[in-house]
């Protein structure tokens, strides 16, 4: 009987604590703060769990040995939390939402872009608006498109800019002397050495652009591809690029057996010489590689000379974010050109500023001339000379299917 | 000598589940009473996050979904060539790991049991069980790759040269690298299992054996093995229940094709596409499926072993 009671007792706590707990919908940013003050005033105190891939070690240290530091001048605590995989911070907040959870959420900022960021879109989980409020803000150039669409998908004032970045190719110049400059010279180079090459398989992110770089060369060039997708655009370009794909497959690590299934894995291969070549969306990654012993010391990076992909990676807050106002703050900080210098600067991270350096003044602009210049990779503006936009997030999709369906041994 | 008559002397042998019925139900009550604390987690938060696991996996997803249910994610998910092929990857993983933990374990346990150094080895076999398999895995990644541990040995001896020539042993053809880190990790489990069932009867019984002129082989096939059957299927049911639904191994040795089960579910359930997620988990459910027919079948074969070791 007395057992009755208790569990009686018990499942009444549990009606009273949800009661209690009964979430209320977070305010939007733009809802509670009219001035960057406010935010600032209510920001003190607050922790800021930064959601942001954890696979990047100068990522990592920037994050906890410069940002977090400058943010405690502001009272804010920033907790990294690292993720194998921007989608692991998306399955969270998708779990939040399908639980009702609509504020309280556990996560405050995320390292975002491209596809991640188009899904959170769809599932209305970005809180937005809240950029205007960014005095940092001054320093970005919102009308660049590589700035306005983040894969193609209009930010809409949904995320800030963080860095930039731009796809190139790794080599060991000991191995080899003359890299190919453009993609159809890669291609050749691939099948005159067999065994030496490979990539991740898509959907991996490296392994997904890499197909993207072979498409746009397959298909005549970025400007010949619609940049949303288009089913009948994808019938009539993607078979030059699926047997363009085969064709070099007989001749890749493994003879195309199999692949790297992360980029990890590939930089791995490259590390032990097991291949000539690696890829990576950070090339500025590369020093500190060589310098840990990673990579051999005549490590190059280089990008193709018809063209590279460049994109630009966003802070986004999630509409039920618990700390809302040090996100904004720690978002703002972050746009600085003092932050920016930081970021570019080979150790710890050494990543490619996101603001505009004409909208800087004359002392900041000659700071980032003046950054240290690399043995193993050639300065932001040598790397981004032939840069091309990513096409629509919506394309990655049925590219990075249509190769495990026609190129992936069976 | 002769097989025969150690068939003769596997006198009925008491089994050990029919010993507690005549006990009072009072403690069976105390039973229940001490399972509850740990039922309540496993049917809550395990049959929780399967439930919800059935429910996406038809549809009911409240971000993307319309809500409506349909079979459609199974039908879809049956119909891919790649499922099939992830199926009987999976299957020839779990069954060749399942077969050698069994056989090295089994072997290890007869050893240790005749040894001197019981304590010391069995202290040896206990040390691998606390070590989780992402770090065996990642161990035998470095050990077994084409530019490994054993490569590199392999080439100062002068038997490969480049890393190329040494052969595949991980995201190769026949998941041998997931095979062997599996059979490491899971021999010290069987083997574990196996020693404690070795108690004095099964010693009594082979003494026995031995009196009436059964020798070691003879002994070891009439006696010992027959006795320790029922603590090997169900240690081998736990293996490869475990080694067919678990991620981290395939994930991290094997090929990008075909996948194993648990990498499909999770390549499905993390996709960029939210469409895809009903799919990932209709993957995993149907890996949960698998683990309860295990579990069916096991207790299948436990009966026919009781009823054949209690003439």
């Amino acid at each position: 009987m007395r057992g009755r009671r208790t569990a009686a007792a018990i499942a009444g706590l549990a009606v009273l604590a949800a009661a209690c707990s009964a979430p209320g919908t977070s305010p939007t940013a733009t809802a509670q703060f009219t001035t960057f003050e406010q935010v600032l005033d209510q920001a003190k105190g607050q922790t800021v769990n930064l959601y942001a891939y954890g696979g990047d070690q100068g990522a990592n240290r920037y994050i906890d040995e410069v940002l977090a530091v400058k943010a405690r001048g502001l009272g804010i605590t920033v907790h990294r939390v690292p993720v194998d995989a921007t989608t692991t911070a998306m399955q969270k907040l998708l779990g939040d939402k399908q639980a009702g959870k609509t504020s309280g959420g556990g996560v405050d900022l995320v390292w975002v872009n491209g596809e991640n960021f188009r899904t959170g879109k769809q599932a209305a989980l970005w809180d937005c608006g809240w950029t205007d409020l960014l005095p940092n803000g001054r320093y970005v150039n919102w009308a660049d498109p590589e700035i306005a669409n983040d894969f193609g998908t209009p930010v809409n004032k949904c995320e800030a800019p963080w860095s930039r970045a731009q796809f190139a190719f790794v080599y060991d110049s000991a191995r080899v002397s003359q890299p190919p400059r453009t993609v159809p010279a890669l291609l050749d180079w691939i099948r005159a050495h067999p065994g030496r090459f490979t990539y991740p398989a898509p959907p991996d992110f490296t392994g997904s652009v890499f197909t993207r770089q072979v498409f746009y060369a397959t298909s005549g060039g970025y400007t010949t591809i619609p940049t949303g997708y288009d089913h009948d655009a994808y019938q009539r370009l993607s078979p030059a690029l699926w047997s363009a794909l085969r064709g070099i497959a007989p001749s890749l690590w493994r003879s195309g057996t199999t692949y790297p299934t992360s980029s990890a894995q590939l930089n791995t291969l490259y590390g032990n010489g097991e291949v000539d070549f690696t890829m990576t969306y950070g090339p500025a990654e590369i020093d500190a590689l060589v310098a840990n012993g990673t990579y051999p010391a005549t490590t190059k990076a280089y990008t193709l000379d018809d063209g590279s992909i460049g994109n630009t990676a966003y802070l986004a807050i999630p509409a039920n974010a618990a700390n809302k106002a040090a996100a904004i703050a720690v978002a703002n900080l972050e746009l600085s050109p003092e932050q920016q210098l930081a970021k570019a600067q080979p150790t710890p991270w050494g990543v490619y500023p996101a603001i505009d350096l004409t909208r800087t003044d004359a002392s900041w602009q000659q700071k980032f001339a003046d950054l240290p210049r690399s043995a193993h990779v050639p300065p932001f503006a040598e790397l981004s000379r032939h840069s091309l936009p990513e096409l629509q997030a919506n394309w990655t999709t049925p590219l990075d299917d249509g190769w495990r369906q026609e190129v992936l041994p069976r | 000598m002769a097989p025969g008559s150690a068939a003769a002397v596997t006198v009925p042998a008491p089994i050990a589940g029919h010993t507690s019925n005549v006990r009072g139900t009072g403690r069976a009550r105390v039973a229940v009473a001490l399972l509850t604390p740990a039922l309540v987690v496993v049917l809550g938060l395990f049959g929780g996050g399967l439930a919800l696991a059935v429910a996406q996996s038809l549809g009911a997803a409240p971000v993307t979904g319309d809500g409506t249910l349909s079979l459609s994610s199974y039908t879809t998910v049956l119909r891919d060539p790649e499922f099939v092929s992830s199926v009987l990857t999976s299957l020839w993983i779990a069954a060749a790991s399942t077969l050698l933990a069994l056989a090295l374990g089994t072997a290890a346990a007869l050893t240790l049991r005749s040894s001197a150094a019981v304590s010391r080895g069995l202290a040896l076999l206990q040390a691998a069980l606390p070590v989780p398999h992402l770090v065996g895995a990642i161990a035998f990644s470095l050990a077994l790759a084409d530019s490994g541990l054993l490569s590199r040995l392999a080439n100062v001896a002068g038997l490969a040269g480049t890393p190329a020539d040494f052969p595949a042993l991980v995201q190769d053809p026949h998941a041998l690298g997931i095979i062997l880190t599996y059979a490491w990790k899971e021999t010290p489990f069987v083997a574990v299992v196996a020693l404690s069932a070795l108690g004095p009867r099964i010693r009594e019984y082979e003494t026995m054996a031995r009196t009436l002129a059964a020798g070691p082989g003879a002994r070891l096939r009439h006696v010992t093995l027959p006795l320790l059957a029922p603590a090997l299927l169900a240690a081998g049911m736990l293996v490869f229940a475990f080694t067919f639904g678990a991620y981290e191994v395939p994930a991290l040795l094997g090929r990008s094709y075909p996948e194993a089960l648990p990498v499909l579910a999770y390549r499905g359930f993390s996709a960029v596409e939210l469409d895809a997620r009903p799919a990932g988990l209709a993957v995993a459910v149907l890996i949960s499926v698998v683990g309860a027919l295990a579990t069916v079948g096991y207790g299948v074969a436990a009966r026919i072993l009781a009823t054949r070791t209690s003439w």
